[in-house]
């Protein structure tokens, strides 16, 4: 196979990450244009130019691409939302160990019942916990898609979580386990933050547009 | 509007360009400093084009290989020259600040 042969089907290859409607009526025009930027002799796509063809494809299937700057950076705050909920599922396997132990050392004499009480609270945190990155993977989609009931969908999200914060405040969370509280706390943060970018002016439109 | 948005547009603005024209243009433009990639090009055309400031003039087989000619729309001809006004506004009032002395510029 010739080098340029070779060169326009990884290309191809690389182009074949778009979506369908974009690729049907763009892709010979965009392979046009990559290999008239290509170098003489050059075999492979260079690392920069892929990383670029892959982020504007991830950019066009999650709908982003003609999402205004406000809906982008709300979008990349629900995905960040998410990483940080995959943080504190990884620390609640690892150290449930040292909780319980941390939990038995402060009461001691735990009954029979309150023990299996703690074990519920484990797994149901371990059960719920990927249900909430399910979640915020989920509205970081729908919103970069531009459907208003996402939008408020995720309001009403946070909404939820606020209370949350405040029952747990309440409860004392802040005196016994103040780690599990900061951590609500950033997620929250990170949460209230992407809903207010989402209801910015300049996030109105794209809403409009889309529904 | 984003600095890559500008420049597509003032690379049209002299007349329909297609997509390897218009890296050449842009990187002319900005004197070599901004080179445009396929992706983030062909992202920038796609979004234009939904926001109405350019659209496809024509399109040419050159060697085989399809050439798609963009131009500016006439609400992309106001949209750029809004931009651009703002920007010397800008520039002016920095360079007047900068060199009180020398008045305008």
């Amino acid at each position: 196979m010739s080098e340029s042969a070779e060169l326009e089907r990884a290309y191809r290859r690389l182009v074949a990450y778009y979506p369908r409607s974009f690729r049907r009526e763009n892709e010979e025009e965009i392979l046009t244009v990559l290999l008239a930027t290509g170098r003489e002799g050059q075999r492979r796509p260079g690392f920069g130019e892929s990383a670029d063809l892959v982020k504007g494809a991830l950019r066009m299937r999650m709908g982003l691409s003609r999402a205004p700057r406000t809906v982008l950076n709300a979008v990349r705050l629900m995905y960040l939302g998410a990483v940080a909920e995959v943080g504190v599922l990884v620390t609640l396997v690892l150290t449930e160990g040292s909780i319980r132990a941390a939990v038995m050392h402060r009461v001691p004499g735990l009954t029979a019942a309150q023990l299996g009480s703690l074990n519920s609270v484990f797994i149901a945190e371990t059960v719920i916990l990927p249900f909430v990155i399910a979640l915020w993977l989920w509205m970081a989609w729908t919103n970069g898609k531009g459907n208003d009931w996402a939008r408020v969908a995720a309001t009403v999200c946070c909404a939820f979580c606020t209370v949350g914060m405040i029952v747990d405040m309440a409860d004392g969370t802040a005196r016994y386990a103040p780690a599990t509280l900061l951590a609500a706390a950033v997620t929250w943060v990170i949460g209230l933050a992407a809903i207010v970018l989402l209801f910015l002016k300049q996030s109105w439109p794209y809403y409009a547009r889309q529904s | 509007m984003q600095e890559a948005s500008f420049l597509i547009l003032t690379a049209l603005a002299a007349g329909s360009q297609h997509g390897y024209g218009i890296i050449s243009q842009v990187a002319g433009i900005s004197g070599g400093r901004v080179r445009l990639r396929a992706g983030t090009l062909y992202t920038a055309l796609d979004r234009l084009r939904a926001d109405g400031l350019i659209d496809v003039d024509r399109e040419e087989v050159v060697d085989n290989r399809l050439r798609r000619y963009y131009r500016l729309t006439p609400e992309g001809g106001q949209r750029l020259a809004a931009e651009a006004a703002r920007l010397q506004a800008n520039a002016t009032a920095a360079l007047t600040r900068l060199n009180p002395g020398l008045g305008v510029v």
